[in-house]
């Protein structure tokens, strides 16, 4: 199973990307982008309110959500989350502690992971150069979308040294950029839960790379 | 390094202007500064035959609008001085006819912050809300103001 475990839809404010424009965009490119779900990681949010199941089954594609927030240690994708996240939790603050926000999300049942660590400022890479490691990371993004030259090859050292999994997302913000980095994962998921499960389990999935591809088929 | 912004602005109306009316002259002078050609903005006897019965201004014709204030006279000491235009939503509603008198009302709509590539970011948005003489919305503006700190 092939899911995008990373992507903003224009309740990010920094996107223009409608979230049903997303999925018509991959139910139209399914033999370029064999994408079956998506997660939406808004930026600094959480809406409890928010329910797709109308659209996830008028494309088929599977819709699951989690948030995308700011930490001394850069930017962290927070699956599963809950209440008592919220609660704890103001993802707003972009002065968070990552530790603090590793330690506590696993505890109340969900997973944070570090997204873009090869990129400057908000990448895990450039603080591990200065600062001691967060403890209780179990995987980061190795493979980000909207990462430049150099940024996704960065992480790779980080991996090997702290035996981290490694999981890929397309940090989409416009329609076109959707599903191009992504993370194959040996089990069938169906809702966040079971996503976090197989997360915890670094050996059964892996970051997948369709950038080239659709350089190839854009000509 | 953690700051805490002041958000006691955000709400606050900081210009309301009343313009003169809309002139047929502005708005092909517009439209020729860009060099439109769909005749709804620049042939009046082709737009009588149009959907709206007449001439009717491009839609970005409202962001020429220039209010008293550009910024609050208040603005939180923490955002210091080197702002910068962060880009504009625009969402339009009624179309600007000639003879129009507009209002434009601006509101701190939203102030929050973020970290980058570069560093921190604060975001400072405005609000206008731009309406005619018969009390209908003509266009809601927000206006982003990027900060370093």
């Amino acid at each position: 199973m092939i899911l995008d475990l990373h992507c903003h839809s224009d309740k990010s404010e920094d996107s223009r990307a409608p979230l049903e424009t997303y999925l018509k965009w991959l139910q139209r490119k399914r033999e370029l982008l064999p994408i079956d779900g998506l997660v939406l990681t808004e930026h600094r949010q959480w809406d409890p309110a928010a329910d797709y199941r109308r659209l996830e089954d008028e494309y088929g594609i599977l819709i699951l959500r989690g948030a995308e927030v700011e930490t001394d240690y850069g930017h962290v994708l927070l699956y599963g989350v809950n209440d008592d996240m919220t609660r704890r939790f103001d993802f707003a603050d972009v002065h968070l502690s990552a530790q603090e926000v590793v330690t506590e999300v696993a505890r109340m049942g969900g997973i944070a992971a570090p997204c873009h660590p090869g990129r400057p400022t908000i990448g895990l890479c450039e603080h591990y150069a200065s600062r001691p490691p967060i403890e209780g990371v179990v995987a980061v993004e190795a493979l980000n979308g909207g990462s430049r030259r150099g940024e996704n090859e960065r992480v790779r050292a980080v991996i090997d040294e702290y035996g981290y999994g490694a999981f890929g997302g397309s940090d989409a913000h416009l329609v076109s950029l959707i599903g191009i980095c992504a993370t194959e994962l040996d089990d069938e998921i169906g809702d966040v839960e079971e996503l976090v499960e197989a997360l915890r389990h670094p050996e059964t999935y892996r970051p997948v790379d369709f950038r080239e591809r659709v350089r190839a088929a854009r000509g | 390094m953690s700051l805490t912004i002041d958000r006691g602005i955000v709400g606050q109306e900081f210009d309301h202007t009343v313009f003169e009316p809309v002139t047929r002259e502005q708005i092909l002078e517009y439209t020729a500064a860009y060099g439109e050609t769909n005749p709804l903005y620049t042939d009046e006897e082709a737009a009588a035959h149009g959907p709206y019965g007449g001439l009717v201004a491009p839609p970005t014709f409202v962001v020429r609008l220039r209010g008293r204030h550009f910024m609050p006279r208040q603005l939180p000491a923490e955002l210091g001085r080197s702002g910068f235009d962060a880009g504009k939503d625009i969402e339009l509603h009624e179309p600007v006819r000639p003879g129009d008198v507009l209002t434009a009302s601006t509101v701190v709509h939203d102030l929050y912050d973020k970290t980058g590539r570069s560093g921190r970011m604060v975001f400072l948005v405005f609000r206008t809300t731009v309406t005619n003489q018969r009390q209908e919305s003509v266009a809601t503006i927000d206006q982003k103001m990027m900060f370093r700190s």
